[in-house]
């Protein structure tokens, strides 16, 4: 119990007596009382529960004992005397920001980036080189020329839109479904395929499952397979940014279905709390894997979610690579500027399967695919804008795609030509050195493959 | 009846106020006694004081590191926090608590020393607290961790397991989190139960690409744990919180190193081999000294230290001189750290065994609370143990 009397005269000081009812408090905040105390002698006396204010709370409570307003630490709210649940508004959720109509029409001038000819080339030519190289790699695991692939069908524009509004030494973290960044930022096919095949070009050493890129030079961190674990890594890494004062951004992709895992919650609230430069970007694409958000979750998306925990947030057209870029670009800016997070969510629609392994006829209608691909696709939406510029025709449209196509064959026979990486790196990495017991076990295949290598598929991969 | 009222209400007055250690010294006076002998029982209780279950052991006074100061646990590991982040500009430090200290008082002053962006508290969330972690060390700088106890260090496994162990591996070493180190309180500490006594480095033992190291005393732990902020791979490091206070010793002021996956043989010895951990290492050196008194048994005493990846070889080495090997540990028998150790050291050195490996552990519960001195591996279960081995 802390003494509360005062030193010299063991008065009580009155507001003390009013507001606790004589029961000692633990950590009370309270004026100095020297007026208003009735001690003898005041200018010795120091009640003994005042306090200086705490030297590491940010928000300083002023305490006045005649105030009837809210005095709890835990929000900045007024009282209300009317019993009222807040309505969560699920009929008109928060609106969807877009810059072009369905026919690649920008609807209101003022928000057209006016972007040069270059570069919105370069924004079609990503997505289009995408869109060819996942045909082929698809295709590629039917013919059991890879064990595995997933596709970026119609999210094509929420990659290339987002990746055009940052730095190239910004940090990228995905989750699985991020191509486009990487072919945005110039990763060659060769890699892209080196990956998939597991060969001994493979920047990865082969260990992982196909799509699982990663890329130092291009800052973007080689994506795992475990759902929303890169969400809190990305806002440590912002964090370490600030402190760095590098003038980075870090963004974060994941999904609508990653976003009901507990490190989203985690990653959000820390990024608010900590505030870190670091932009979420939600794919909401209707499917996680069979699971509509309709059952993912029950309020506004994602988006709305933001705001619980004090994140700037908008809702985009992921469709509309314009929005999506106006929207990143904003974002960065802000997020560089002023050290707090932001969270995009795109609204797309995922064409494709989930990956090799789903067949989606299982759960959606080919009727539903089919509208998404012929009728709001970022590809042809940007096509249009192209065509409508006069920056593209028909002409350049069949020879690209031939061009395209050539480049990805290529790109795709040497692959499949290229050896596999030595048996010995199993076993590197695992550590930065490799432990003696390891170095003993490595040891032991070598014997082993001596004596049984031919039960092993050893020609294909390096000596 | 007066006599028992006011044993009763003196006895109450002593539970209200949560005076454990006084119902302790109540309980070895006998209940009854207690209740109807007042006087008595107050002069027992003066007599007996709280038995911890070992005697810390201080080690002598180390010469090679320069100037040393006497720190408990908790101030050895400030120490060695403070040595890192004024060395490592990029440091940080962060968990629950951390700013104001820490509710072991491991960061006292050193947010005031080195700012708030550098000493922080998070929101209460484990997985965040590691992921975040990873994060930071992805970019190169060092993150320094701090789990509250290791008992809500499991929000956190898949972080822990499925990423910041996998990071330089599944990127073929393009990226990596080495600069990451994880601390918490482990094991048990007398009142702590279910959720404030565990020992969980079996879960991580399991778990290829990060290193697991527990220290004995404030020396070791502060050595120990400047290795695994400077180690270049991620690191858990579990600290007895029942040595925060109750060890002290002689610790160097400025920074050293303890090599990890490093067992040290703490006592030579020709009969028996004792390997623990942590605590735990303190309960063996006493059953070697009574095995040596009632036995004239010799043992050889090793703190095995880091847990993963362990140091085979020492261990392997003692035991073929001595042919028989006790291992110890709070944590349950079942898939305890012991299995693996036993399971090495008989592939390695079968031929050299006189007696089969002997482990004495926690049983296979949840940690309890009023049961713990019935529960933890004591010193009087290793003797036995050690007896039973003698005489096989």
């Amino acid at each position: 119990m802390r003494k509360l009397r005062h030193r010299c005269c063991s008065q009580l000081p009155k507001a003390l007596l009013w507001e606790t009812g004589g029961v000692g408090a633990q950590t009370l905040q309270v004026r100095p009382l020297s007026s208003q105390g009735s001690c003898t002698q005041p200018a010795r006396c120091l009640p003994a529960a005042v306090v200086k204010p705490h030297p590491h709370r940010q928000q300083e409570q002023q305490f006045s004992s005649l105030d009837d307003k809210p005095q709890f630490p835990g929000a900045s709210a007024e009282f209300i005397d009317k019993l009222e649940f807040i309505q969560p508004n699920v009929i008109s959720g928060i609106p969807i920001y877009r810059v072009m109509d369905r026919q690649g029409q920008i609807i209101n001038p003022s928000e057209d980036p006016h972007l040069p000819k270059e570069k919105v080339l370069k924004f079609y030519k990503s997505m289009t080189l995408l869109n060819t190289m996942d045909r082929i790699l698809y295709e590629s695991q039917r013919q059991g020329r890879i064990s595995f692939y997933m596709t970026n069908y119609g999210e094509e524009g929420t990659h290339v839109g987002s990746a055009a509004a940052l730095d190239n030494t910004d940090l990228v973290f995905g989750q699985y479904r991020e191509a486009g960044v990487l072919m945005y930022r110039d990763y060659p096919l060769e890699l892209f395929m080196a990956q998939c095949y597991g060969n001994v070009s493979d920047l990865g050493k082969g260990r992982q499952m196909p799509v699982h890129y990663g890329c130092k030079e291009r800052h973007f961190v080689t994506i795992s397979s475990p759902l929303a674990t890169q969400i809190p890594q990305a806002v440590g890494a912002a964090y370490a940014a600030k402190r760095a004062n590098a003038n980075r951004v870090v963004i974060c992709y994941f999904g609508e279905g990653a976003a009901s895992e507990g490190d989203a919650h985690a990653g959000f609230n820390f990024a608010a709390t900590l505030e870190c430069p670091i932009i979420f970007f939600c794919r909401n694409n209707g499917y996680a894997i069979s699971t509509p958000t309709s059952e993912q979750y029950r309020g506004d998306g994602i988006a709305a979610r933001g705001p619980g925990y004090g994140i700037l947030s908008i809702r985009v057209d992921g469709n509309d690579v314009f929005a999506v870029y106006n929207a990143t670009k904003e974002a960065r800016r802000r997020a560089v500027a002023e050290n707090q997070p932001f969270l995009i969510e795109a609204m797309t629609y995922r064409i494709g399967h989930h990956s090799t392994s789903d067949d989606s006829s299982a759960y959606r209608s080919v009727d539903e695919v089919n509208y998404w691909d012929k009728q709001d696709h970022p590809i042809s939406r940007l096509r249009h804008y192209l065509l409508s510029q006069g920056w593209w025709d028909e002409e350049q449209e069949k020879a690209w795609r031939k061009q395209s196509r050539k480049k990805v064959m290529e790109a795709f026979e040497q692959a499949e030509r290229k050896p596999k990486p030595n048996p010995n790196l199993l076993f590197s990495d695992v550590y930065q050195e490799m432990p003696s017991q390891l170095r003993k076990q490595q040891e032991s295949l070598a014997r082993h493959l001596q004596t049984y290598g031919e039960h092993y598929p050893l020609e294909h991969f390096d000596k | 009846m007066a006599a028992v009222g006011s044993a009763a209400s003196w006895l109450f007055r002593l539970r209200a106020a949560g005076a454990e250690g006084h119902w302790r010294r109540l309980c070895g006076a006998g209940l009854a006694r207690g209740f109807l002998h007042p006087a008595a029982t107050g002069k027992d209780a003066a007599q007996r004081r709280q038995v911890a279950h070992f005697t810390f052991q201080p080690d002598p006074e180390p010469r090679e590191y320069g100037q040393t100061q006497k720190m408990n646990l908790f101030q050895s590991i400030t120490s060695a926090l403070d040595n890192s982040l004024a060395k490592d500009p990029t440091a940080v430090i962060f968990g629950e608590d951390v700013a104001f200290g820490g509710v072991f008082r491991c960061t006292v002053g050193l947010r005031d020393k080195y700012g708030k962006d550098r000493v922080f508290n998070t929101p209460l969330c484990e997985q965040g607290i590691v992921g975040f972690g990873i994060g930071i060390a992805v970019t190169g700088a060092t993150a320094i961790a701090e789990i509250q106890f290791a008992d809500y260090i499991f929000p956190a496994f898949d972080q822990i397991v499925n990423e910041a162990a996998k990071y330089r591996y599944r990127s073929g070493d393009l990226f990596n989190c080495g600069s990451l180190t994880i601390r918490s309180p482990w094991g048990c500490v007398g009142h702590g139960a279910l959720y404030h006594s565990q020992s969980p480095e079996a879960f991580f033992a399991h778990c290829p690409g990060i290193k697991v190291v527990i220290p004995r005393s404030p020396f070791q732990a502060k050595g120990l744990l400047l290795s695994c902020i400077e180690d270049k791979n991620p690191c858990i490091f579990f600290e007895p919180k029942i040595l925060y206070r109750a060890a002290v010793e002689q610790v160097p002021v400025e920074p050293y190193n303890i090599p990890l996956s490093q067992a040290e043989v703490i006592q030579e010895g020709r009969d028996v081999t004792l390997v623990a951990w942590g605590t735990q290492v303190h309960v063996i050196r006493e059953v070697a000294s009574m095995a040596k008194e009632k036995l004239g048994v010799s043992c050889e005493i090793i703190d095995l230290r880091t847990i993963i990846p362990w140091d085979v070889d020492t261990v392997c080495k003692s035991v073929i001189k001595t042919g028989r090997l006790l291992i110890s540990h709070e944590a349950p028998l079942t898939g305890g750290f012991a299995s693996e150790i036993s399971s090495t050291i008989q592939e390695e050195c079968f031929l050299n065994l006189e007696a089969p490996i002997s482990r004495v552990c926690g049983y296979d519960t949840p940690f309890p609370h009023i049961f713990e001195p019935f529960y933890i591996p004591d010193k009087w279960k290793c003797y036995d143990a050690l007896r039973k081995m003698i005489n096989y």
